[in-house]
């Protein structure tokens, strides 16, 4: 199965698109510290902003800023 | 009269340091968790005459123990056995926080949760069916308001409940893991044969063992290494069976749980969007603008703090504006006025006693100058450090910190370091102290030493005094007076940032910044109890660890003004030890064009609290206003500028490396520190001065 089709980087998506998170390319404990925050795969995101700097994003209620480090290797599918 | 134990647990901004507050009335003791710099709140309140005894916990997304605070609080719960835990959660966000209640609830039966800002969620018209999370947690669930004060009695009437039993859990909570069951069970059994953990509830240490949780599993390596492998087997089996990594099983489990318990108990009215929030955030997150406005904003603030505490500059602008006995009285009333005076009030009244009761020489003085005074010393930080403290609490309370750290971030990074390295820079404006102990907010332990250790450069606001008399002193131009400050300033935050990154890479070899991970939490207006509360227990924190210290060095210093090779010298400053030393450091001041003993004595005062320095020059040339002491000794433009670079940057004063020690904890660190600020302050003034030199200014 080809995992990265149809996926891109949560770091490219534009403000004010909406996702659904399929993969997170990190260490086992970074996420599981991503998943109990709840950056689930599964789990639908928006994007508040994403300019220069960290990319801002609302998921479970909750609005979280991530580096554009993480957010390059959370892999979501467009909605 | 009945004891109890009441723990308050919870994610980080859901309301857990409010409701403590609220409950404990801020009769609270605040302390460090042992061996960690982890700040830890007791307090105490009586309901129907039962003491219910109040330990705060560490504010953590989950129990997994993967960082201190986590550690912290599973241990809490685990070896006090706490007669109740509180849980708090978020009405406006339940998706979120009800994540640590299952937790909590897979750990311990004793729960009672509160539903805090049910006001928040009433106002966006979310309704929550309490009774109907009740029956499938099982535990008493009290909707309250810990801001508005709505619901506190009868939380603690359902604590008490529960703590006599009644009303809780028979046994833990069981979330279903999606076919890991029959592995759980099988691992919960091998740990009741070979009787290993036993102070953890069973099942929930066979979960753990399948989520990979580190600490339990060194706690079995230390008790039964034998039965590893055989858990590592089943691991693998369950793995294999499954298909799935097994630690996102058992999360994505507890969340489908909680979905379940969202989508049949609250009922969203209206998709209320907190409009003022996102349009206040396109501004405050912008690349450009954020950064703009976060500083414009801290300045401001800054700005009215140090009128608040030594009138300046208000002093100044009514002087100009020619309202020139307002302006003293401005300063006068300012706090720091106030308390001088008081100071100075009671130092001579006791020596006027003291020389009544036929006292005489050394111990009026020791009394008199060095205790009292050391002592007004300690107190004339305090309004400082809770002014500090006031804004930083409001800045976090009010949501603008984290938007301030997202938008400083990509500057940031450049150096090494995260957004969030920007709020010890900001706390250092107002007073190194309260800058050192905020490093205590970051997640990263190695971000929170590099800044503890650098944010003393960022000249705080006794320094800015300093710099101002030195700026008035040797010119009377306002601009040129206006341009040293402005420099020593922009400087300031240039080496923040550039030693920052040296410290980075030389001592703790870090290649990257952490990468930022933060809640932003909704903008609202900062509640008073709160930022008091903040301030005042810090402030009571800091006085409590730093003050003997303070005192101790404050006297020391004392004696060494004080008494020369002939003894008890009654104001003979020319003839004493700070003196003697002075003279053998004058060699290396005067390398930085201030060839003088009483400039070497002058940074010796300097270092117990900065407006020391000025005292110094009053007392060695008779000349009581500062800015004429300065003129006396003849500072030139050119030394004038050699010496504000050394008096910026070098140690700040002893309570901040009181703070250093209690911070860092590492002597190597600290010394450290010391060092890297001392070579700055001479390095800089040197080249300043040889380089004017050059130039041909004196
Ligand atoms: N509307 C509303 N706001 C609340 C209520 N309780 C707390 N808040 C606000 O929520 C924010 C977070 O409160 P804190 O008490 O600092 O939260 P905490 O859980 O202690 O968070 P940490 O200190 O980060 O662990 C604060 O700005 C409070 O003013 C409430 O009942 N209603």
């Amino acid at each position: 199965m080809d995992h990265n089709q149809g996926l891109v980087p949560l770091s490219i998506m534009r403000s004010g698109q909406r996702g659904r998170i399929i993969t997170l390319n990190v260490g086992r404990g970074q996420a599981r510290r991503l998943m109990e925050m709840g950056l689930l795969p599964g789990e639908i995101v928006d994007i508040l902003s994403n300019s220069a700097g960290p990319i801002i994003i609302r998921v479970r209620d909750v609005t979280l800023a991530l580096g554009r480090n993480i957010a390059s290797r959370i892999w979501i599918e467009a909605m | 009269m009945a004891k109890i134990l009441a723990a308050l647990a919870g994610t980080p901004n859901v309301g857990k340091s409010t409701l403590f507050n609220r409950i404990t009335g801020g009769d609270v003791h605040v302390a460090n968790w042992p061996g960690v710099t982890l700040q830890r709140a007791e307090g105490k309140t009586v309901h129907h005459g039962i003491e219910i005894n109040i330990v705060d916990l560490p504010g953590t997304y989950s129990l997994s123990a993967r960082d201190i605070g986590e550690r912290v609080a599973r241990d809490f719960i685990v070896r006090k056995k706490p007669d109740v835990l509180v849980v708090v959660v978020d009405a406006t966000s339940l998706k979120k926080s009800l994540y640590f209640a299952v937790m909590a609830l897979e750990l311990y039966t004793r729960v009672v949760i509160a539903l805090n800002m049910i006001d928040a969620a009433d106002k966006r018209g979310i309704h929550i069916d309490v009774d109907g999370m009740e029956a499938k947690l099982g535990v008493p669930i009290v909707p309250i308001s810990a801001l508005k004060g709505i619901g506190i009695g009868v939380l603690l009437d359902r604590t008490l409940d529960v703590a006599q039993g009644i009303k809780t859990r028979k046994e833990l909570l069981k979330v279903n893991y999606n076919g890991l069951e029959p592995y759980i069970y099988k691992i919960e059994k091998i740990l009741k044969n070979e009787n290993a953990l036993n102070h953890y509830p069973r099942i929930w240490t066979a979960i753990r063992l399948f989520e990979g949780d580190e600490v339990i599993v060194e706690e079995l390596r230390e008790e039964k290494p034998e039965l590893l492998p055989k858990i590592e087997a089943l691991k693998e089996k369950a793995r294999l069976e499954l298909g799935e990594d097994l630690g996102r099983l058992a999360i994505s489990s507890r969340y489908s749980f909680i979905d379940d318990i969202t989508k049949s108990s609250v009922i969203e009215v209206r998709l209320a969007a907190p409009s003022f929030s996102e349009k206040l955030d396109r501004l405050m997150l912008h690349p450009l603008l954020g950064p703009i406005i976060s500083a414009f904003v801290i300045l401001i603030t800054f700005f009215l703090i140090f009128a608040i505490n030594t009138g300046f500059p208000l002093n100044l602008l009514l002087e100009y504006a020619g309202y020139k006995e307002l302006a003293s009285l401005v300063e006068e009333y300012s706090l720091s006025g106030i308390l001088g005076s008081a100071f100075d009030l009671l130092s001579s009244g006791i020596k006027a006693w003291m020389t009544s009761i036929g006292y005489s020489g050394w111990t009026v003085g020791l009394l008199a100058d060095g205790i009292i005074d050391s002592l007004g010393t300690l107190i004339s930080f305090v309004p400082l450090l809770l002014l500090a403290y006031i804004f930083l609490g409001a800045m976090q309370d009010s949501g603008l910190f984290p938007r301030a750290a997202v938008s400083f971030d990509s500057l940031f990074r450049k150096f090494g370091l995260s957004g969030k390295a920007f709020f010890p820079a900001a706390l250092g404006m107002g007073c190194s102290v309260a800058a050192v102990t905020s490093t205590r907010a970051m997640d990263d332990d190695r971000e929170r030493r590099v800044t503890a250790m650098t944010s003393p450069l960022i000249p705080c606001q006794a320094r800015l005094l300093v710099l101002l008399t030195i700026a008035s002193a040797v010119s009377s131009d306002p601009l040129s007076q206006s341009a040293l400050t402005i420099f020593i300033y922009v400087l300031s935050f240039i080496l923040y940032l550039l030693t920052s990154n040296l410290l980075n890479k030389l001592v703790f070899k870090i290649e990257y910044a952490p990468d930022l991970l933060m809640e932003l939490p909704p903008y609202h207006r900062p509640s008073l109890r709160v930022v008091w509360w903040y301030a005042r227990s810090n402030t009571e924190h800091f006085l409590r660890k730093a003050g003997l210290l303070i005192l101790g060095l404050g006297i020391v210093t004392w004696f060494l003004l004080n008494f020369g090779s002939l003894g008890y010298l009654s104001g003979d400053i020319a003839n004493s030890f700070a003196a003697y030393i002075g003279n053998i450091l004058s060699p290396i001041t005067s390398l930085i064009g201030l060839p003088d003993w009483r400039y070497a004595l002058a940074f010796e005062v300097g270092f117990v609290a900065k407006e020391g320095l000025l005292i110094t020059f009053s007392s060695v040339t008779g000349v009581s206003d500062p800015v004429e002491a300065l003129r006396v000794i003849g500072l030139t433009p050119l030394k004038g500028v050699s010496m504000a670079l050394a008096m910026s940057y070098y140690v700040p004063c002893m309570a901040t490396v009181a703070a250093l020690i209690t911070e860092l904890r590492v002597g190597r660190y600290v010394l450290l520190t010391i060092l890297m600020e001392l070579m700055i302050a001479f390095v800089l003034a040197a080249t300043a001065y040889w380089t004017g030199l050059m130039l041909g200014f004196t």
